[in-house]
């Protein structure tokens, strides 16, 4: 279960910075108005909650009491 | 190897008397009072003098446009954010060095640092705010908006964001141990350290999960460090419209620099927590004379780096490098310049003299630690400031730019909310980690 | 789609800065701000002195620097080739300021009310009131604090805010209706031209066409839209003949 979730996520939050980064920011286009905004809003938010989410799993690895 | 992960060489310290906190934690002494009222009289200026400058605009600083107003557009408070995010790196190294190659020496100073990283990226963060007139929609548009082009999204995800929480969940995990500790103790604090613990039992299995766990958070936070301090180099170095800034040195060159700094600011913390907390005994000179190796090792490097990089401006420069390395070396910021140098230069001198006779002194490492300090303020001011006052590329008139008592004002009340933040922490939880008395 | 450029005939001007005023007046830009500006250079020592005009508008770069170090995306390029700063979003951090070679950006160091109150004419006096027809300044320039284009979105010269950078916009509320930049239409000598340079028979195209030029500093590859004809670039040892303009705003 520790493992489990733990593994969870760190995957998701990778997985969200890697999919804010590719899919929801603009990080490849410069002279076009459209890459003056990022694809979804709040893309640079939801990359940063990554990051928290990624390393929380830390927290939860050395806090979660186990299953009994 | 036993279970713990601290050793036990060291003299109990003199917190085994029931119900009273060890390292003086809740006891608010006359000098500490003292401390306490003097750096919240410096923020509250600092705080009045950046309400002045929201209030009226930016022009109630020395700042000015660059070209036509003949100003520097970023001053202190940029030279002093590179600055704060540039200590940041104390805490990170010392708790990878303890981890990953297992100098445990240097174990007593762990929290130190980290809670030094912790506190400086907050500064840090702070400095970058008081240089915008719009600090809400700042932070706003930058959740919202983002875009990673610019190197200001490396430095705010990547720094602030990251590398903060990074920071903060390594100081939890490495904390929760001492909370459980004084959660048996009747203290005012008591609620305060069960919540923290959230449940701590002392024993084998559960020391071995925090090993791993911050092996493994050390792991990944060391590339983090070194993306994060790069990407405050990527700010400068990646700028060709300036002279004297794009350059493939800049960002490694900030990494070195930023050790140089945090292990020069942990080295004085360390000195100071040390004789505030009656923990002699536990900060030994052997963890000072492994942070000046360490200093020494980081100091060599970018002395190396300078040498390079003054060869590289003053051998064949373009129009506009020649003036600016003119006012570096023999102009405006001469004195800066050579200032720098010459704290650097000592400091390296002083390390060299202690490695190579192998007696150390707390005095000198702790001089070093000022010396390089100084020299690293200084360093981060002339890579922020006379690239935008000397050599512009179209012939505008040569600017100047002096700063201020608002940006001193609000830059020394950074310093003092800084002292403010590690002294209450001083006050409620152990800056130096508890020792291990048994093994469960 | 057009692509706007500007040409600046340097064998022409004459250093009236006409334009400067033209720009200030079109933009209601406050004290010490500069959308365009004259450098007036000296080249040589004396005796063997060169005087040299030299009009700045923003270069409007297809590779901008600033556009790219944005954090927030307020820099942009439209379509057009116009480089804007939405001042709505803008967050004030003036890197484009410092990643520009050129200089053209001006921040907002001061609230507005200030920015303007410091003209230092007292325009209650009666003396002035008389001339003034009892009107008082700032003009504004009702256009400027419409949003813009097909992104809608408040690019001209808006209130001049505090804490916002700006710069020239080839006067783009001008240039939406089709008229050419107040600097360009102002100019007594016919020193400044405006067009779309991807026709070819625009006469922007044919005046560039058969003139030879530089384009400002474009060794750094910000592939600028105003090109400079007959003349040189400025040398390593062109200076300005003025004081900087340090003490404005101070």
């Amino acid at each position: 279960m520790r493992r489990y979730v733990t593994t969870i996520m760190i995957v998701a939050g990778l997985g969200l910075m890697i999919l804010s980064y590719t899919a929801m920011a603009t990080p490849q286009c410069n002279t076009s108005v459209a890459c003056s905004n990022p694809k979804v809003s709040f893309a640079a938010g939801v990359f940063i909650l990554g990051i928290v989410i990624a390393f929380s799993s830390a927290v939860f690895y050395s806090v979660y009491k186990g299953t009994k | 190897m036993t279970a713990g992960t601290i050793p036990t060489t060291e003299p109990k310290g003199g917190h085994q008397s029931t119900g009273e906190l060890p390292q003086k934690i809740g006891q608010l002494s006359p000098s500490w009072i003292v401390f306490f009222v003097a750096m919240l009289a410096v923020t509250a200026v600092g705080f009045y003098a950046y309400l002045l400058q929201v209030n009226n605009g930016l022009i109630v600083t020395g700042l000015r446009g660059l070209g036509t107003m003949a100003g520097a557009t970023w001053g202190l408070y940029v030279a002093y954010y590179v600055y704060f995010i540039g200590v940041s790196f104390a805490g990170i190294t010392v708790a990878a060095l303890i981890r990953i190659f297992r100098i445990e020496k240097l174990e007593p100073v762990a929290r130190i640092g980290e809670l030094l990283t912790v506190v400086s990226l907050i500064l840090g963060a702070l400095a970058i705010m008081a240089d915008l007139e719009h600090p809400w929609r700042a932070i706003v548009n930058l959740f919202k908006y983002g875009r990673p082009q610019s190197p200001f999204f490396g430095t705010f995800t990547m720094v602030i964001a990251g590398y903060l929480f990074a920071s903060l969940v390594y100081l939890y995990v490495t904390s929760r141990r001492d909370a459980a500790l004084l959660a048996e103790r009747d203290s005012r604090f008591k609620r305060l350290y069960r919540f923290l613990a959230a449940g701590y039992t002392d024993t084998r299995a559960q020391r071995r999960l925090d090993r791993r766990v911050t092996f493994w958070l050390a792991i990944t936070i060391l590339p983090l460090l070194v993306i994060a301090h790069s990407t405050v180099g990527f700010v400068f170095g990646l700028q060709a419209g300036r002279p004297g800034w794009f350059g493939a040195l800049q960002a490694p060159g900030f990494v070195v620099l930023a050790g140089v700094s945090g292990i020069g600011n942990l080295i004085m913390l360390a000195a100071i927590v040390r004789s505030a907390t009656r923990t002699k005994g536990r900060i030994t000179i052997d963890a000072f004379s492994w942070l000046g190796k360490l200093l020494l090792g980081l100091l060599i490097t970018y002395l190396y780096f300078t040498a390079v990089e003054i060869l590289t401006i003053t051998y064949q420069p373009g129009a506009s490098e020649l003036t600016l390395s003119e006012a570096l070396l023999s102009g405006t910021y001469a004195w800066i310049f050579w200032g720098a140098i010459a704290s650097l230069v000592i400091a390296a001198v002083l390390l060299i003299w202690q490695a190579l006779t192998r007696r150390w002194s707390i005095g000198l490492v702790v001089a070093t630690g000022v010396l390089v300090n100084i020299g690293a303020v200084a360093k981060r001011y002339l890579i922020v400031v006379p690239s935008q006052t000397h050599g512009q590329l179209l012939p505008y008139s040569t600017g100047t730019y002096t700063p201020n008592w608002v940006e001193w004002a609000i830059v020394f009340g950074l310093f003092a909310l800084g002292a403010l933040m590690i002294g209450v922490f001083m006050k409620i939880f152990p800056i130096v980690p508890l020792e291990e008395t048994d093994t469960p | 789609m057009a692509k706007y450029a500007m040409a600046v005939d340097l064998g022409r001007c004459q250093g009236c800065r006409a334009c400067m005023e033209a720009c200030k007046i079109e933009n209601n830009t406050p004290q010490g701000v500069f959308w365009m500006y004259v450098f007036r250079t000296e080249t040589g020592e004396y005796p063997h002195t060169k005087l040299d005009f030299m009009p700045r508008p923003c270069q409007q770069c297809n590779n901008p620097p600033c556009v790219k170090v944005c954090p927030v995306g307020a820099r942009f390029q439209r379509e057009d080739g116009i480089v804007l700063t939405d001042y709505d979003r803008c967050i004030g951090c003036r890197y484009c300021e410092v990643a520009c070679p050129y200089g053209v950006n001006y921040y907002n160091w001061r609230t507005p009310e200030e920015a303007f109150a410091d003209y230092g004419t007292d325009y209650g006096d009666p003396q002035v009131a008389a001339v003034t027809g009892g009107l008082i300044p700032p003009y504004k320039n009702p256009d400027l604090a419409r949003l813009q284009g097909k992104e809608q979105r408040l690019t001209a010269g808006s209130a001049h805010n505090v804490g916002v950078m700006e710069k020239c916009t080839f006067c783009v509320q001008r240039v939406d209706k089709g008229l050419e930049p107040a600097c360009v239409d102002v100019c007594p000598v016919h020193a400044l031209h405006f067009g779309d340079i991807e026709d070819e028979n625009s006469p922007i195209s044919q005046y560039i066409n058969q003139r030879t030029g530089f384009k400002l500093l474009e060794e750094l590859g910000t592939e600028p839209s105003v090109f400079y004809l007959n003349g040189t670039p400025p040398g390593p040892d062109t200076r300005e003949i003025e004081r900087p303009l340090t003490e404005v705003g101070s």
